[in-house]
């Protein structure tokens, strides 16, 4: 299911930060990554289509990551994509609410390759599946 | 001896990004004093600390993470309702804002942030719990000197929310100020005679708020120089647009494939095939090469524009921190912060514009008792503007204050012995006004060690003439002065005039040329022994370029053309024109004689100087002014008719 040229849109609203996303991807060989500053230029780019995965902040202007998920999860051509959470907050609430809105992983700030990896892997695992 | 090796790009990355959430954040604040209740603006206040905390976790800065969080989660509770913004709680968060900027000051000199004073950290847990004390201890982490010299001083008290600014000053320079003990009263009882800013406490201020210079402090323990280094890499970066970035890449493209057609069309020429359809296509070609680089020139101008509004918003903290400071209520206004201007003189014209509302604030604004007392609003409005006027970046900053007197002014200056009687009777308001810009002037009827030492106007001015802008004052007693700064939109591409003497073209910047007449002789009138024209019923002395320049002069000028500058207008008398240009300036790097301000290349190739006006007229004196007959060299038509 890994395939190296699968196309990431990274979305959050502080540009350092999805530079960040956009390295540690690299880093694990995935090099095909497009951005968005927030939910609502990402829900512009998924429908224009070619996108396989989504790595989104939480907390943005305009539409924040778990309306985008939600919006994605209610667009019949998009609702089959794998969606990241990443968040700063570590809250039980939080993670449920982002589960319950269909959110494939959630990941807390600051991770490592190694940590971004492991989750990737476990949302790579439960579609093969 | 960095510790964010291999992260460097990343770190500056984030400094710039993070700087402008942190100033976006500072501003709202302000704004939140007086609408605490307004939900939008706590959220986009808890969004900023909460991005920069997601942002600072990657990089490690585990006390900045930890400080963020406070702050956030205090945001969070107020932004639920479940805790209420007050006076205290808000002296709090700006405590913290500028904590946060002085760990971004550590981030940037490669050092990773020490942990914030425990004492703010235990105001914010405070605050959290919603037990902070009516009275706080001082909340200003980055405008305490190092630790190790305060600790030597005994008791150093906090009476309200003032920091013991003495006693700091005391501490770090073991020299007791002379305004000594009047200051920390003064904003509270607002009785002290014409109180103004200590400079101590205003370079706090602007201290805390710009984020830069805690190394100038003794204690500073970073390597020597490492701030300078830090600053430098910043300073070097910039972020574009990426479409205007397309913009260059799209004309450098084009220009390519107009070079193309030229070659071609080369060959065709150097093979004889010279017919008129050829030499059309070679006209169009290089009309069109023309057009093409004259849009990249705009193009590549464009990239290094930046949004002034960038250095705005850091200003109205400044205000209000000044204005508390001295029991004023200011209130700072905003206006086309969009308005773009090169980058290099966004970051030049920073410190004239503080040094501008910092004067407003504390010599233009009255002490409240003597507002109401003239019938004015309580609130005081100062007006920070920019905008776009033809070719030129104007922008102005107003206050509603009390207006300066040209009166007092001209005795002020005379009293210092800046001016003559004589020159004190003849000058006019604008004059009078201008005469603030002259070193060693400062109207404070208080001058003490730390105050009113009278520099500042001048080296606004200067810095302004720097980037070849120019600063006016306009001023209505008891209503308010403005002061309105002119700049040219890029300091690369310089307009101008080329005047000729004898042969030789020299350039004068078109900004400067208000107007071109012929010099008649029987015009010319002799007004106190220099030559002078009626201009518009205005006389104007007749300057001559080869006196400027120190050259004889051979010939009658035929044509005058009427410069102004801030301090006066002339007529420059001159032989003849070579028209107008848009010169791209070279500096001459190690040699720079009085008056050039550099040289530039015509179109046929000519080297030309650029002449500094200013510079040339500022020895200028009496004695370059001619008299009528040196002007018209009588004494050779006498010679010559007999």
């Amino acid at each position: 299911m890994s395939d190296p040229k699968m196309k990431f849109l990274v979305v959050d609203d502080f540009s350092t930060m999805r530079r960040i996303v956009r390295n540690l991807l690299k880093e694990l060989g995935y090099t095909n990554v497009d951005e968005a500053e927030d939910g609502v230029v990402a829900m512009q780019k998924l429908t224009a289509g070619g996108f396989d995965f989504v790595v989104t902040d939480w907390n943005m202007p305009n539409m924040t990551g778990i309306e985008l998920l939600k919006a994605i999860r209610a667009n019949a051509q998009l609702s089959h994509l794998p969606v990241l959470m990443i968040t700063a907050e570590a809250k039980k609430e939080n993670i449920i609410e982002a589960a319950q809105a269909g959110a494939s992983g959630y990941i807390v700030k600051p991770f490592t390759a190694a940590t971004l990896s492991e989750k990737l892997g476990k949302i790579f695992e439960k579609m093969g599946k | 001896m960095s510790d964010f090796a291999g992260m460097e790009d990343l770190l500056q990355d984030f400094l710039i990004e993070a700087g402008d959430l942190l100033s976006g954040v500072d501003n709202k604040l302000v704004d939140l004093e007086r609408n605490p209740n307004d939900l939008h603006l706590l959220n986009e206040i808890f969004r900023g600390f909460h991005t920069i905390k997601g942002g600072a976790g990657f990089l490690n800065a585990a006390e900045l993470v930890t400080l963020c969080h406070l702050t956030e989660n205090l945001f969070d509770k107020l932004r639920t309702g479940e805790l209420k913004v007050g006076p205290e709680m808000l002296d709090v968060i700006l405590g913290a804002t500028a904590a946060v900027r002085s760990m971004f000051g550590d981030l940037e000199r490669g050092l990773q942030p020490a942990a914030a004073e425990a004492q703010l950290l235990e105001q914010l847990k405070q605050a959290l719990a919603g037990t902070l004390s009516s009275a706080p201890a001082p909340a200003k982490p980055v405008a305490a000197p190092a630790p190790a010299p305060v600790a030597s001083v005994p008791a150093v008290s906090s009476g309200g929310n003032d920091p013991d600014w003495n006693a700091y000053y005391h501490a770090v320079t073991g020299v007791t100020p002379a305004g000594e003990g009047g200051l920390p009263e003064i904003p509270v009882t607002a009785t002290a005679e014409d109180p103004h800013l200590n400079e101590t406490v205003a370079a706090e201020i602007i201290q805390a708020a710009v984020g830069r210079r805690s190394t100038d402090k003794p204690g500073y323990q970073g390597p020597p120089g490492g701030r300078r280094e830090g600053e430098r890499q910043r300073d070097n970066s910039i972020r574009v647009d990426t479409s205007r970035l397309d913009q260059v890449l799209n004309l450098s493209g084009e220009i390519g494939l107009t070079k193309n057609r030229l070659t071609a069309l080369r060959s065709d020429i150097l093979n004889g095939k010279n017919d008129t359809d050829t030499l059309h296509a070679l006209d169009l070609a290089v009309s069109q090469l023309d057009l093409l680089v004259s849009d990249l020139q705009n193009a590549v101008m464009k990239t290094r524009m930046q949004p002034v509004g960038r250095l705005f918003q850091k200003y109205p903290r400044i205000a209000r921190d000044l204005a508390r400071s001295l029991g004023k209520d200011v209130e700072m206004m905003l206006a086309g912060e969009d308005t773009e201007i090169d980058k290099t003189m966004i970051e030049d014209l920073s410190d004239p514009i503080i040094h501008l509302i910092r004067n407003a604030v504390d010599h233009g604004i009255e002490l409240q008792a003597e507002r109401m007392s003239c019938g004015k609003p309580e609130k005081s409005i100062v007006r920070l503007e920019a905008r776009q006027e033809g070719d030129h970046i104007v922008i102005v900053v107003a206050d509603d204050g009390r207006g300066m007197s040209a009166e007092r002014l001209r005795a002020k200056a005379l009293e210092k012995g800046l001016i003559s009687d004589e020159e004190a009777n003849t000058m006019d308001e604008r004059q009078s006004f201008n005469l603030i810009f002259l070193p060693g002037f400062s109207t404070a009827s208080t001058v003490s060690d730390v105050s009113g030492r009278g520099v500042g106007m001048d080296v606004v001015r200067t810095n302004i003439q720097k980037l070849n802008g120019s600063i006016e004052i306009k001023s209505v007693l008891g209503k308010g002065t403005e002061f309105v700064i002119s700049l040219p939109l890029t300091l690369a591409i310089l307009p101008v005039l080329l005047v000729c003497l004898e042969d030789q073209p020299f350039a004068v910047p078109l900004s400067m040329v208000r107007e071109i007449l012929p010099i008649e002789p029987k015009e010319v009138q002799e007004l106190g022994g220099r030559a002078t024209m009626v201009v518009r019923g205005e006389v104007l002395p007749i300057v001559t370029l080869a006196a400027l320049l120190g050259w004889p002069q051979e010939r009658v000028p035929e044509y005058g053309v009427l410069m102004q500058s801030a301090e006066q207008s002339f007529v420059l008398a001159i032989d003849s024109f070579a028209g107008r240009e848009d010169a791209v300036i070279k500096s001459l790097d190690d040699f720079r004689p009085k008056g050039v301000a550099g040289v530039t290349t015509l179109s046929n190739g000519q080297i030309v100087l650029i002449l500094d006006m200013k510079e040339l007229l500022g020895g200028m004196g009496e004695q370059k002014v001619a008299t009528r007959a040196q002007l018209l060299l009588e004494h050779r038509q006498i010679a010559a008719a007999a």
